[in-house]
């Protein structure tokens, strides 16, 4: 029995290390997206090219990047592919030479759409995330319609935006409102006493538990969760802020084949058509939106959006992030 | 006979340097290195660094927090505790056998878990606690906000006041009441004998399991995590992850980390400095091992009532927050109504056989807790050999180490070994599975000294010495004497440390990577990015293991007993 146990428990300890030895040889793709839309990508992509084993690691953009630094650290970034929000990471990746430039022919289709005007080919926008006002339609019976509802009463105490030192898609809407309104819209929303939430996942389910009236919110999770049954809707004010994911290819990447194959699939009308039917933006104008989700046609999109110079934006990351969070917790 | 004499003293010396190399990798090396990153900047000594970072607001701020948020739940927990403990052994509290156990069951609750039910029923304006007040009778305010200072503490109570109650149980129970009875003999009423005789007797108990909590809570990240940074409460360990994670990982927000760190460390030893000092004037020889029956308190009328008041505690802290996570965790998304269409066994299933991350962290988590606890055990038990057992120069170093994983809070150890680990000192562990391991033994090695140490000193010299007398070598007086005799310590340090490690946060969150998420982390992360139904059913499949696991162990631990 004492036997049985220990032999137990050193097959544990094997296996604990199996497990970390376990490395796929095909494809391996690092992404900050949700489980679903990124699973739906793989399975297209695995039915086109069956004969790659394709794999992924889903997780926040900052641990994805802290697991880059390590691995590049100890001479070899297990990634072949990255896909996340953070477009300063990949600026920053691309000046440390991290970044192998491939233009894909998909980014020279007339209907691709590209967010960046200084495009070399070191990456491109794979989707072009946008983010709205999600609220609680319980509470909420007038739908917001303008940025400005937001310091109204009904608001009071009650509109969340995720903190944007944990969530890279809230610090790129904090720059993108501050860029158009300037510092006083944040001041009059901390006068409304607006709140700081957690990630910008949760900010939605604080508001689908009616513990916010409306929330900044990333279009597919506020999707996601109406399409289950939240009681939320998703409404766009004029000015529109989009946060593009851009994907990339790690320099001298293992599996350099198989990575631009997925990047082509990626930026192809099929993937472009599952993105658009997770609820959020592709980058392609040939894809049409389903109308259930209430966001405009791509190029639309991306003319009524609020534009900012990326480089600078990163820049002042930590700045901004402090002003932010000491306004709204008024210190 | 003076061959087998050498060769003995070269196995001493060989496993008291083990000993003292295990602990100095695993333990010393870590905390060495936050000092160092702490008061070393550039190759020089650097206090001015130290003081910047200390006097920035927001660090002096969580600095603050910490010491305030471990006050309160320690005066609480030190309160409800003792209240609890006096119940039990000192009243005819009607069963009283099995409300003991009852209280005891908030240990196995993951503090984290309960503050995440917490936020569900009395977030400001939609905890189902608050939203059923407000409705009912129209009140504008929430009846309780649970994202303050005294919320944090509440809920910290909850789940930590077991450790005061059965610090103090053992205690009162041990304690001769003869004393008492002399007292009331000699003419002293009820009040004066409490607070004469009980109270001072009872005094260094009391104290050591409060200094215990105050030692957990100030390094503990879930609850203050959970329920403080929405209203901008950080305290040291919260404030420590913000920063690596915002820069992810940059030496920056790492070296303000060993500065937090160091404060840590600091305090946790006066603390127990402090704990050493009560116990060892408060050993009093009148709490011998004598199983003496100390007189029950009449409750008279009392007694029904304040069984009501234990069993409506219970429910209120352990029952209510338990269905509220499994009821969460059935919701089909979060901010539905409880109502049988919308409830579902789907998440479940979900994570269970479907999602990657749930099954990997429920994987990890097993696999890490049974090699901690395995490599632990045996590791302990060498230590505490040589702590307890032999005679050899050099003890002293040992002793010392030894003292170390208790004093050191699991925030710090983290720190710690992505200091040590991270590549630049030859081994690169950062973001695999093993730096989680590796910090898991420091953290744990504590549990397994104590408990193995404990079991050693049963085992009387003279059985060791007839063995060595008969001519059996040390090797075989260890394998065929002492070893067999305190299975039963290594057992116990077993179950000590696996069953913790399922539920661990406060090291992992600092240490996982995508694919080494654990249990903790995976519920943590999961409620963080807005899956809340997900991570709710998650932290309900992790209560079955918990709770199935110390069953099972309860049930084990009994049967030995009995032979």
């Amino acid at each position: 029995m004492r036997n049985r146990l220990i032999t137990l428990m050193l097959a544990a300890v094997f296996m604990l290390g199996l497990a970390a030895e376990a490395a796929s040889q095909s494809l391996i793709v690092y992404t900050s997206m949700k489980e679903s839309l990124i699973g739906r990508i793989r399975d297209g992509f695995i039915k086109k090219y069956p004969d790659i084993k394709m794999d992924y690691q889903s997780a926040g953009a900052g641990k994805l990047m802290a697991k880059i630094a390590a691995e590049h650290e100890s001479g070899k970034i297990l990634a072949d592919v990255l896909w996340t929000s953070e477009v300063p990471d990949f600026y920053k990746m691309k000046e440390e030479g991290k970044l192998e430039k491939y233009v894909s022919q998909a980014t020279k289709d007339p209907n691709y759409l590209n967010p960046f005007n200084d495009y070399d080919g070191h990456f491109a926008a794979a989707r072009l995330g946008t983010l709205g006002i999600a609220y609680n339609t319980k509470s909420i019976k007038n739908p917001p319609r303008a940025w400005d509802d937001l310091f109204t009463p009904p608001y009071k105490n009650a509109f969340g935006i995720a903190n944007p030192a944990l969530s890279g898609t809230a610090y790129m809407s904090v720059a993108l409102l501050e860029k158009q309104f300037g510092w006083g819209f944040f001041d009059k929303l901390a006068a409304n006493k607006a709140r700081i939430g957690k990630g910008s996942g949760q900010v939605v389910d604080d508001t689908a538990s009616g513990e916010l009236a409306a929330s900044l919110a990333v279009d597919y999770i506020a999707n996601d969760k109406i399409a289950k049954g939240a009681p939320l809707a998703l409404v766009y004010p004029p000015e529109m802020l989009i946060a593009p994911s851009p994907v990339a290819i790690i320099k001298n990447a293992t599996n350099m084949e198989s990575a631009k194959k997925f990047v082509d699939y990626l930026l192809s009308k099929e993937a472009q058509t599952l993105i658009a039917e997770e609820g959020t933006l592709p980058a392609r104008d040939d894809v049409s939106m389903p109308s259930k989700y209430g966001l405009p046609q791509p190029s639309e999109a991306l003319k009524r959006s609020i534009k900012i110079n990326y480089p600078e934006m990163m820049a002042k990351k930590e700045s901004t992030v402090k002003k932010f969070v000491d306004t709204l917790q008024k210190k | 006979m003076s061959a087998s004499r050498k060769s003995g003293f070269g196995a001493a010396h060989f496993i008291l340097g083990l000993s003292i190399a295990i602990l100095v990798i695993v333990v010393a090396v870590p905390v060495l290195l936050i000092f160092l990153n702490a008061f070393w900047a550039n190759g020089k000594f650097n206090l001015t660094d130290v003081v910047a970072v200390l006097s920035e607001q927001e660090t002096y701020q969580a600095l603050l927090n910490s010491v305030f948020i471990a006050s309160g739940t320690t005066i609480g927990s030190t309160i409800v505790g003792t209240f609890f403990a006096w119940l039990v052994t000192r009243t005819d509290l009607p069963f009283k056998k099995f409300m003991r156990g009852m209280f005891l069951v908030p240990f196995m609750l993951p503090s984290f878990i309960g503050a995440l039910a917490w936020k569900m029923l009395l977030s400001p304006r939609a905890g189902y606690i608050n939203r059923f007040f407000m409705d009912t009778f129209g009140l504008e305010e929430p009846v309780f906000n649970i994202y303050s200072y005294l919320g944090i503490m509440a809920v910290e109570v909850m789940y930590l006041f077991p450790f005061v109650f059965i610090q103090v149980c053992g205690a009162l129970e041990r304690m001769d009441p003869t004393l008492e009875e002399s007292a009331r003999i000699s003419g002293a009423g009820l009040f004066t004998i409490t607070r004469k005789i009980t109270i001072p007797l009872v005094l260094p108990s009391i104290l050591s399991g409060s200094l215990l909590i105050m030692l957990y809570s100030m390094a503990h990240f879930g609850t203050v995590a959970v329920l403080g940074i929405e209203n901008g409460i950080y305290n040291i360990p919260t404030l420590i992850y913000e920063r690596i994670h915002e820069s992810a990982g940059s030496f920056a927000s790492i070296r303000t980390g060993t500065v937090l760190a160091s404060v840590l460390v600091v305090s946790a030893a006066f603390i127990i400095w402090l704990q050493g000092k009560v116990l060892g004037r408060g050993r009093y020889q009148i709490i011998a091992g004598k199983s003496f029956r100390p007189v029950e308190l009449k409750l008279r009328a009392l007694r029904w009532p304040l069984l009501i008041f234990c069993l409506a505690y219970i429910g209120f802290t352990i029952v209510l927050p338990t269905v509220v996570i499994f009821l969460v965790g059935g919701l089909k998304t979060y901010g539905l109504p409880f109502t049988p269409e919308n409830l579902s066994l789907d998440n479940y299933k979900f994570i269970l056989f479907e999602y990657q991350i749930t099954k990997d962290a429920i994987f990890n988590s097993v696999t890490l807790g049974l090699s901690a606890a395995f490599i632990t055990m045996f590791a302990g038990v060498m230590i505490s050999y040589v702590i307890v057992k032999m005679k050899v120069r050099g003890k002293g170093i040992l002793e010392f180490l030894g003292m170390l994983p208790f004093s050191v809070p699991g925030s710090v150890i983290a720190l710690g070994v992505i200091l040590a680990w991270s590549g630049k000192y030859g081994v690169n562990l950062y973001n695999t599975v093993w730096i989680i391991l590796v910090a898991y033994i420091a953290r744990y090695m504590a549990f397994s000294l104590k408990a193995n140490s404990a079991a050693l000193e049963q085992v009387h010299d003279s059985l060791m010495e007839a063995a060595r007398a008969c001519g059996a070598t040390m090797w075989q007086t260890l394998r065929d004497i002492v070893l067999p005799l305190v299975r039963p310590g290594m057992l116990a340090a077993f179950f000590l440390i696996f069953l913790p490690s399922l539920r661990e946060l406060t090291v992992s969150i600092m240490l996982y990577a995508p694919t080494t998420r654990t249990v903790g982390v995976a519920i943590y992360t999961l409620n963080e990015d807005g899956e809340t139904v997900v991570s709710a059913a998650l932290a309900g499949v992790a209560l079955v293991l918990i709770i199935t696991g110390q069953t099972v162990i309860n049930r084990v631990s009994a049967r030995y007993q009995r032979g």
